[in-house]
């Protein structure tokens, strides 16, 4: 990837990630106030060097799951910004933050991948497929730390010893709500760039059951996701163990991700 | 000189017995001030009298004068003799007044830190000294300036954020839980005094309905007229656990009174919202043991305590910052306090080069009847960038030197050069 640009932004989130953690530690609200900036920053230029690979390559950078990946990081590090003021929730980014680090500095190092697509990648119904595919995966980034936040508040409530994250994180409500609001926006999109990979995959392949190990852990994470929000919206599931189904289903997508980088399969690396 | 400065004394110096002694109610702390003010050596005086400290903020030549004149009258009232008193009274003057001041309006000099009141006190010494006219500027510059650093303190450190006492701990609880409080159900059982005030503080956070039971009918309505509540009766409560958020108990029995097998029974029905237990009953009225049920929390008084204590020790980590941020705010202000000391002789200079400029120029423009508008603009700028460039550096050094400490020497021989001090004292 082109190297200056996704390296600065690279610096940034880094920056930030390091300031929001400080937050976490020290608060204070020039902290904050920085670490917001650092990560605005690192978004912008992140934001940039997407546009330069696109235009570079003469496509969308989506075609291969290292360039996924870098733009779940970025559409998580959006969501993040946007969620942090709406729920007032300040140390969100301490928790989403080094999420996207790891997302974004294992695009720097892994192989970049094909540049020339297989022919029958090239389509304008795989870039809708993969940039579903990804808002999801960015939404349920989100789901994932507010479970995170959620559990360890609760821990703190229960042992009723009152410490650091005690103070810092906000109420088990808020939290609660905020899970579930990432759930239903991550759900829709998931579920319909699955199932667009899957007529793709009929269109293209002839099937709809193409083994692929990318595809049967992302069918896995659905269902975790599925059975999550039935179970809210139906069965008045919520705090800890709507917390835990989050880190299970995001579990799943890490699986996803890992496979498809790792084991060979349609979605290629 | 005058300067500013502060004298008197607080709960860190002085016992109790004394304390209540020198507070006086305002009447006569107005009349002790228009009085202090009447003797002539303080041009500026204000009188802070809460239960914890009476300090003289003022503005004397000699602070240790200005005192013994303050607390000798603070003293008369009950009897006092100021050299009793003399052992217990601190004297700052200068950046140390304002240090002092800043850190008491922050409430960072409070005995409990981050207590709110005393702000509210300060700023009433201040209406009182402003309405007994005995304010002048560097009193107004100063506590107006001790405000704006009180509220910054407020909002940019967590000094007074968390609960010091129990039933406020039990409310910060309850919102760490609920959130907002809003609509949020109260089941109080049991009369205690505490209990009553846990779910007052509660209702002021918006929790609704309250429902009160206890063993005798009578004071149960009694009660929940006192709360606006709806009392139930005492073998009712059980069911509302199904239904209600937050249980507050305080009974006198002696076994507890909520078995976890009941909490257990109406989780079902309950799903999985949380139900809060604030057991403030000794011995306790809760089975610890609910705890362990998902959704449940709950806090007997000494979990409440642990609490409250996490919080003073939150505070005094928070006081550190707050320290940090008043020490600056004191140096800006001396900064601009020693600016503002050069800049009257500054605008004087330049209105006595002005008068001169326009009295010359006028007097060329009357020996030249005849001069196009063109010439008398040139004339004008040209006089003008005259005194710009001779007035540029004196007010560069002016200001330079004020900064450094010397500004008091300059600014006298500055007007004394140009003969600005006469035209200041006719204003």
């Amino acid at each position: 990837m082109n190297p200056i640009f996704f390296d600065l932004a690279l610096l940034g989130y880094l920056v930030a990630t390091g300031l929001a953690l400080a937050y976490l530690v020290q608060r204070g609200e020039a902290i904050h106030r920085l670490a917001s900036l650092a990560t605005l920053g690192g978004w912008v230029l992140h934001t940039l060097a997407l546009v330069v690979r696109g235009v570079e390559l003469g496509r969308p950078p989506l075609g291969t799951l290292v360039e996924a990946m870098s733009v779940v990081g970025w559409a998580a590090v959006l969501l993040t910004l946007g969620a942090e003021r709406q729920y007032r929730v300040k140390v969100l980014s301490a928790f989403v933050l080094p999420l996207v680090c790891v997302s974004v500095v294992s695009t720097a190092w892994l192989p970049p991948g094909l540049s020339n697509l297989a022919p029958a990648l090239r389509s304008a119904w795989i870039s809708v497929h993969v940039i579903l595919a990804l808002l999801g995966i960015s939404a349920f980034i989100l789901n994932f730390a507010g479970a995170v936040m959620y559990l360890l508040q609760e821990r703190q409530l229960k042992a009723k010893r009152p410490g650091a994250f005690y103070y810092r994180l906000p109420s088990l409500e808020t939290l609660d709500r905020m899970t579930f609001r990432a759930l239903t926006l991550g759900f829709p999109f998931l579920t319909l760039g699955i199932l667009l990979g899957a007529l793709w995959a009929r269109t293209a392949w002839g099937s709809v059951f193409v083994f692929d190990p990318l595809a049967l852990f992302s069918f896995l994470a659905w269902l975790v996701y599925a059975a999550t929000l039935s179970g809210r919206t139906l069965a008045g599931w919520r705090g800890r163990r709507a917390a835990y189904f989050a880190l299970l289903g995001f579990s799943a997508l890490v699986l996803t991700l890992t496979a498809g980088l790792l084991l060979p399969g349609r979605h290629g690396s | 000189m005058a300067e500013l400065f502060v004298a008197g004394l607080s709960h860190k110096t002085a016992p109790i017995a004394v304390r209540e002694q020198l507070a006086v109610e305002e009447d006569k702390l107005r009349e002790i001030l228009l009085n202090v003010h009447a003797a002539g050596i303080l041009p500026e005086v204000m009188i802070l009298s809460t239960c914890n400290r009476v300090e003289v903020y003022g503005v004397a030549d000699v602070p240790g004068e200005a005192r013994a004149l303050a607390f000798r009258h603070l003293a008369q009232q009950r009897g006092l003799d100021l050299p009793s008193l003399e052992p217990m009274l601190y004297t700052k003057s200068g950046t140390d007044a304002v240090h002092h001041c800043f850190r008491v309006a922050a409430s960072l000099d409070s005995m409990i830190l981050g207590e709110p009141q005393i702000l509210g006190q300060v700023k009433e010494a201040f209406a009182l000294a402003q309405s007994c006219q005995t304010v002048g500027p560097l009193l107004h510059r100063l506590l107006t300036q001790a405000f704006a650093v009180a509220k910054k303190v407020r909002t940019e450190t967590e000094l007074a954020r968390h609960a010091v006492s129990v039933a406020y701990a039990a409310v910060e609880l309850a919102r760490k839980i609920f959130g907002s409080l809003d609509g949020k159900s109260i089941l109080l059982i049991g009369a205690g005094k505490m209990g009553e005030l846990a779910a007052r503080h509660l209702v002021d956070q918006g929790a609704f309905p309250i429902f009160v039971a206890n063993r005798t009918w009578s004071r149960a309505q009694e009660m929940a007229r006192a709360l606006a509540a709806t009392a139930i009766p005492f073998e009712e409560w059980v069911e509302s656990l199904a239904t209600v958020d937050i249980v507050i108990t305080s009974t006198g029995a002696s076994e507890p009174i909520v078995r976890t097998v009941d909490v257990q029974r109406c989780l079902h029905a309950r799903r999985l919202r949380p139900l809060f237990f604030i057991d403030i009953g000794v011995p306790r009225d809760v089975e610890p043991a609910v705890n362990e049920l998902e959704p449940v929390f709950c806090y007997d008084i000494d979990d409440l305590r642990q609490v409250v204590e996490s919080n003073i020790r939150e505070r005094q980590r928070e006081a550190q910052k707050a320290e940090a941020l008043v020490e600056r705010e004191v140096l800006r202000f001396s900064a601009r306090a020693q600016d503002v000391e050069v800049v009257p002789t500054i605008v004087s200079l330049r209105e006595r080069l002005e008068a001169i400029r326009r009295g010359e120029v006028e007097k060329a423009l009357a020996g030249l009847p005849n001069a196009d508008p063109q010439t008398r603009r040139a004339l004008e700028a040209m006089s003008q960038s005259i005194v710009n460039k001779i007035l540029h550096t004196p007010t560069v050094k002016l200001r330079e030197s004020s900064r450094s400490g010397h500004g008091r020497g300059w600014t006298e021989m500055v007007q004394e050069l140009f003969g600005l001090g006469r035209e200041r004292d006719e204003k």
